[in-house]
């Protein structure tokens, strides 16, 4: 689903590339958990599968299209097979929740009537049934994250991807997102998550794949936060 | 679905941004009235050069019937004396070309010129062929050489009369020339300024809807959806002022030729009119949807990173 060949990536004049000959491949329905410290170069790593940075050298593949040798007219189709979801949830806040998931669907040009169905469907999965017409900020910080979840997921996308979607959360509320997005693993979607939370990472115990200074240190099936034996 | 949004898009940014699209009617407005406006004196220029046959030109006026004395003793221009002229005209090296019309074909001509007014339409009706004379229309290699010409064929008899048209109308070629001249260079920076304030717009726009075009590019909208709300804005703003400028090159042509020049100075020359608004306006519509769709075009690519 995603395959990374000899990736690396390199920003301006820097000496040190943020990402470095990186060779990754992720199968379709894997869930995988991307670790490290600051400026390993995790925001890079996903930053090139949406195609919002192209690698200096090397080749990245996304549901089996070399991602970098695609036009430009065609990028926008690339990301309708991806969804995204951040640390600061990113809503609009003149909109309601059920407008926030809507328009993600009118910008791609869905019918009205699908939107209608599609809409509710969605934020029934992320377990905000009755709160369509919330705004953002009547809503907490975990159920903000849901709609931006169901933001995510509404265009039913092949890969879902998720850059510290429990940075701003607490460990309860955390780990209510976590089912969310393990039940929408088991639908079929590719789940990459960026992470810094451990607690997480070691109770989920899905593969692993660690960055250093733009290396892949670590690719562990099952892995945990930090090494085990 | 998208249509509709695409005008929901449009109608937020338009109310957000009413007094920067109203500055850009206005704006736009005067600049393409200025270049409506140089274009109708070009077809000015052009009228009066096509009736004249050209800028320098020589007219050796022949005796007719009524002429008496001088040069035309013998009354009307009598075929000897009228080929020793074209003998005279086909000899001399600084001659390019010349045409001849009759007393007849003149008179005609004149119609033209003089029905232009309610006056001159009455003393067009007195008058007769045999008040007019025939005539040698002639084009000189150099336009400096008219003189040169006309010193030659001074005292011939059969001519009545040498009109160097330069001479004449020397004076409406220079201030038609300079008019058009200010009013494109004007309306030049006006139409600068015009990119400017699209360009201002769409920054302070897509600053404000930052978070919107983020989530719409993530989501995978396509570019064209993107642009498009600014393209509408900036477009329907050019548009309008188009309309207001060919409103006002109509005004021009009613108050200023119509009822202002062709009264004033009908007989000098002859008058642009409807036609040439219709062709300038059109011009000017035109150069309205091009100012208005092209920068925001390549400024949305720039802004929004689409």
């Amino acid at each position: 689903m995603i395959r990374f060949e000899n990736v690396t990536k390199s920003y301006g004049s820097t000496k040190r590339p943020a990402l470095h000959a990186v060779d990754v491949e992720v199968d379709k329905g894997e869930f995988v958990f991307l670790v490290g410290a600051s400026g390993s170069g995790k925001s890079t790593f996903l930053r090139l599968i949406l195609r919002e940075a192209q690698p200096t050298t090397g080749r990245v593949f996304v549901a089996g299209k070399e991602i970098n040798r695609l036009a430009s007219w065609k990028v926008p189709g690339l990301r309708r097979q991806i969804g995204t979801v951040f640390q600061d949830f990113r809503l609009l806040p003149n909109k309601t929740v059920a407008e926030n998931v809507a328009f993600a669907l009118q910008v791609i040009g869905k019918p009205r009537a699908t939107i209608r169905t599609v809409v509710p469907e969605t934020l029934d999965l992320v377990g905000l049934a009755g709160k369509e017409d919330r705004m953002p900020e009547q809503l907490s910080g975990g159920e903000q994250q849901r709609v931006a979840l169901a933001r995510a997921v509404a265009n039913r996308p092949m890969i879902l991807i998720a850059d510290e979607p429990t940075g701003n959360l607490d460990p309860t509320t955390s780990v209510g997102i976590m089912k969310l997005l393990d039940r929408i693993n088991r639908t079929g979607t590719t789940v990459m998550m960026a992470t810094h939370d451990v607690g997480i990472v070691d109770q989920m115990r899905k593969r692993v794949i660690e960055l250093a200074n733009g290396d892949v240190i670590r690719d562990q099936s099952r892995g945990a936060y930090g090494y085990q034996i | 679905m998208q249509i509709i949004h695409i005008f929901t898009e449009l109608g937020t940014g338009l109310r957000r941004n009413v007094s920067m699209t109203l500055s850009l009617v206005v704006t736009t407005f005067v600049s393409l009235a200025l270049v409506g406006f140089g274009l109708l004196v070009n077809e000015q220029a052009e009228a009066t050069e096509e009736y004249f046959n050209g800028r320098s030109t020589l007219l050796v006026l022949l005796c007719s019937e009524t002429s008496s004395g001088g040069t035309c003793v013998n009354g009307e221009v009598t075929r000897e004396q009228r080929e020793a002229v074209e003998a005279a005209l086909e000899e001399n090296p600084q001659v390019d070309s010349y045409t001849y019309e009759t007393a007849e074909e003149q008179y005609e001509k004149a119609g033209e010129l003089q029905n232009q007014t309610a006056a001159g339409r009455r003393a067009y009706e007195a008058a007769e062929p045999a008040n007019f004379s025939a005539v040698y229309t002639v084009i000189p290699f150099d336009p400096n050489q008219v003189d040169g010409i006309s010193e030659q064929l001074a005292g011939m008899s059969g001519i009545e009369n040498l009109v160097n048209v330069a001479d004449q109308l020397g004076l409406l070629y220079e201030f038609l020339d300079l008019l058009q001249f200010a009013a494109l260079v004007i309306a030049a920076f006006l139409a600068v300024t015009s990119v400017l304030l699209v360009s201002n717009t769409i920054r302070l726009t897509a600053y404000a809807r930052r978070k919107e075009i983020g989530i719409m590019r993530l989501v995978g909208a396509s570019s064209w959806h993107i642009q498009l709300p600014f393209v509408l804005e900036s477009m329907l703003a050019t548009v309008l002022a188009g309309l207001l400028a060919v409103g006002s090159l109509a005004a021009m042509v009613e108050l200023g030729v119509n009822r202002g020049l062709k009264q004033a100075f009908g007989d000098l020359t002859v008058w642009i009119g409807w036609s040439d608004a219709v062709f300038a306006g059109t011009l000017t519509m035109a150069l309205a949807v091009v100012l208005g769709a092209i920068p925001p075009l390549v400024l949305t690519r720039k802004y929004l990173d689409v």
